[in-house]
């Protein structure tokens, strides 16, 4: 039967398993609000999940591990914002193509470093006031610091994105580049920095994941989750509370086979639905996203006239 | 799409096959580098790996069929690419085909005669993936839902499916693998004492019929040019949705015949992780191939004996057989910084 225990664990590992989604949904908006199509973010996480893992293991330091994806996702991001925009390589292609080199590399570097580890986890984190309200209280206190890190980032996107110039002019160059241009924008540079904080935020989220877990790599533990996050862009239309929001009920959804595997009634069907089940509601959710349109110019790279 | 190889501004530039070449030298630069980082000998790595795969009668019969296997699952990426139509689900298509294969070889007669039990079967195995490749296809044209997030996703469903079918539905014992097929299912192997069977013959046909709808059918003409000018195309008369829906039909049937490949021909009944990421990997041979069927072929050649190889780097060289998605993704993102690959796009968006 449901208990109350039970409840409250499915809530704690829903929120738990909603923070991966948030940051890299995060991201994602960025990059495509100034016109980037990021298919690598998938990639980014499990980049970023490594970095974490290995100083976890290595230097016993969630902090160092934290630190570490940030500065994976500040390469692998220049790295990436070099193809798209310098370069102008086909933005899906590029991003699946990177995907795939993560996979490669991560998985070399785990066999080679980190087969069968577990690091540095997070300790919840108990607020003063809202800890002892009951329910609420019980489920935020099992949260670690990434819950309340994906918050606080989904207010600086909102931020950044409306009410900065940056954001303002960002916008700009994923509506209307040649506009823009004319206008007397660097569109180049403006998507630069967009790819760049896209990439890192997608890589915390990577590391959020392994930080909620067992410290641990296990090769493609990502598992599709960036692909959940563009989809949860899209549902959002590109609004960070409403990232929050969906991507809390991917969480949620995820968290259901927990559940499923202690409830008797729900045993009798197959555990695998379960898995299955927060991707089919993806597909679902992605067809009927209700008038939901990317920004003009996603996808399309951006050469300056005459080049 | 159009992969196009020189444009006009390109015409004074280098030849497509030395920046082709370049992109290759690129790539063993970067990955020697990468494994000498790692601790390795760039030259024994190269040595394991052409070993691993050509060193011997068993290890060549592996290569050709994993090649097989490899050449329809770019496929199932080059049709739907060439339309700009982002089938990231050859993966899943060939889970299903795969799963197909596996459940209609347990439950058809055994008795049947293998003259039709695996065509039956195979075609069983087309049929599923087909039916699984619509759906995105179909939710694309019908909702104009993204494609690449709704493929991707049903790789795992479909990861699931399999998972259920292997350990729910026909498990055998304590191995992570379904029951085996009849034997009257199992694809003929014609070279006594090798691993090859039928299905590299069977791949390349599907190649080449591939490469003559492309060329000279009308649903091929349709592809090519939703993919150089969607709306243009469904201006002068093209029926876009209804292609696009074709057009994943027929990378699904691709797929889920490499999924019955794997099972008839391969391992004879359905493994836990059978593909190894095989289907994915099709995306890249594709993109290598530069979306053309024919060069397809000689694509997957080389990265099946890539795939091979580098399954022997763990004894050898002490590193994991994924370095070949490395080798992999580095080359096709180096064809496109050198514009070997190259896709064209509409002409502004502030137009």
């Amino acid at each position: 039967m449901l208990n109350e225990a039970l409840v409250l664990a499915f809530f704690v590992i829903g929120i738990q398993l909603m923070v991966p989604i948030v940051m890299a949904a995060l991201g994602e908006a960025v990059a495509e609000k100034s016109g980037v199509l990021n298919v690598g973010i998938e990639g980014m996480m499990l980049i970023g999940a490594f970095a974490t893992a290995y100083m976890g293991i290595t230097r016993n330091s969630a902090g160092l591990g934290i630190l570490a994806a940030i500065l994976a996702g500040c390469v692998f991001g220049a790295l990436l914002a070099f193809l798209y925009v310098n370069r102008g390589t086909d933005q899906i292609v590029t991003g699946l193509m990177f995907n795939i080199f993560a996979v490669g590399l991560t998985g070399t570097l785990h066999s080679l470093y980190l087969a069968g580890q577990n690091g540095e986890t997070l300790r919840g984190i108990t607020i003063p006031g809202i800890g002892s309200i009951p329910w609420i209280g019980e489920i935020l206190n099992k949260q670690n610091l990434m819950l309340y890190l994906a918050i606080a980032m989904a207010f600086g996107v909102w931020y950044l994105l409306n009410k900065t110039w940056y954001g303002l002019y960002a916008r700009a160059a994923g509506e209307r580049p040649l506009a823009a241009e004319s206008g007397g924008l660097n569109v180049l540079r403006l998507r630069y920095p967009a790819v760049i904080v896209g990439s890192v935020l997608a890589a915390l989220g990577g590391s959020a994941l392994v930080l909620a877990t067992s410290g641990g790599f296990v090769p493609g533990m990502t598992a599709g989750r960036g692909f959940i996050a563009l989809g949860v862009v899209v549902l959002a239309k590109w609004r960070p509370l409403w990232i929050m929001i969906y991507a809390l009920g991917f969480g949620l959804t995820q968290g259901l086979q927990f559940l499923a595997a202690q409830v008797p009634t729900l045993q009798s069907v197959p555990k695998q639905f379960w898995v299955a089940l927060p991707y089919l509601i993806t597909v679902i959710a992605v067809v009927f996203a209700p008038g939901s349109t990317y920004p003009a110019a996603v996808g399309i790279p951006y050469r300056r006239a005459g080049a | 799409m159009t992969v196009e190889t020189v444009a006009a501004a390109d015409k004074m530039e280098t030849p497509v096959w030395v920046r082709t070449l370049l992109s290759l030298a690129g790539t063993l630069a970067a990955m020697s580098v990468l494994v000498w980082v790692l601790g390795a000998n760039p030259l024994e790595v190269v040595e394991a790996i052409v070993i691993g795969a050509l060193g011997n009668p068993f290890n060549i019969g592996q290569t050709v069929v994993i090649t097989g296997i490899l050449i329809l699952t770019a496929l199932a990426a080059a049709i739907p690419f060439s339309a700009r139509l982002w089938n990231v689900g050859g993966e899943g298509q060939m889970t299903v085909g795969a799963v197909a294969a596996a459940v209609l070889g347990i439950v058809l007669p055994g008795t049947w005669s293998p003259w039709l039990l695996v065509p039956v079967v195979m075609m069983g195995s087309m049929a599923a993936g087909a039916l699984y490749g619509a759906v995105p296809g179909w939710l694309k044209a019908r909702f104009d839902a993204s494609e690449i997030v709704t493929s991707l996703m049903l790789n795992f469903v479909a990861a699931s499916l399999a998972a259920w079918v292997i350990f729910e539905v026909y498990p055998e014992g304590f191995v992570q693998r379904t029951e085996a097929i009849h034997v009257n299912a199992e694809l003929p192997r014609p070279i006594e004492g090798s691993l090859v069977d039928i299905g590299i013959i069977i791949a390349v046909a599907t190649a080449v019929i591939a490469w003559f709808v492309m060329r000279h059918t009308r649903l091929g003409f349709s592809i090519r040019a939703i993919g150089a000018n969607n709306p243009a195309s469904r201006l002068s008369g093209i029926r876009t949705e209804r292609v696009t829906v074709q057009t994943f039909l027929m990378a699904g049937a691709f797929a889920g015949l490499a999924g019955s490949l794997i099972v008839q021909g391969r391992d004879h009944s359905l493994l836990q992780d059978f593909s190894a990421n095989l289907g994915f990997l099709g995306i890249g041979v594709a993109l290598v191939a530069r979306l053309h069927p024919l060069w397809i072929i000689a694509s997957a050649t080389f990265f099946a004996v890539l795939r091979v190889g580098s399954n022997s780097l763990q004894a050898g060289a002490g590193l994991s057989p994924v370095v070949g998605e490395i080798v992999i993704a580095t080359f096709v993102i180096l064809l496109m910084v050198t514009k070997v690959i190259k896709f064209r796009y509409p002409e502004s968006v502030d137009a």
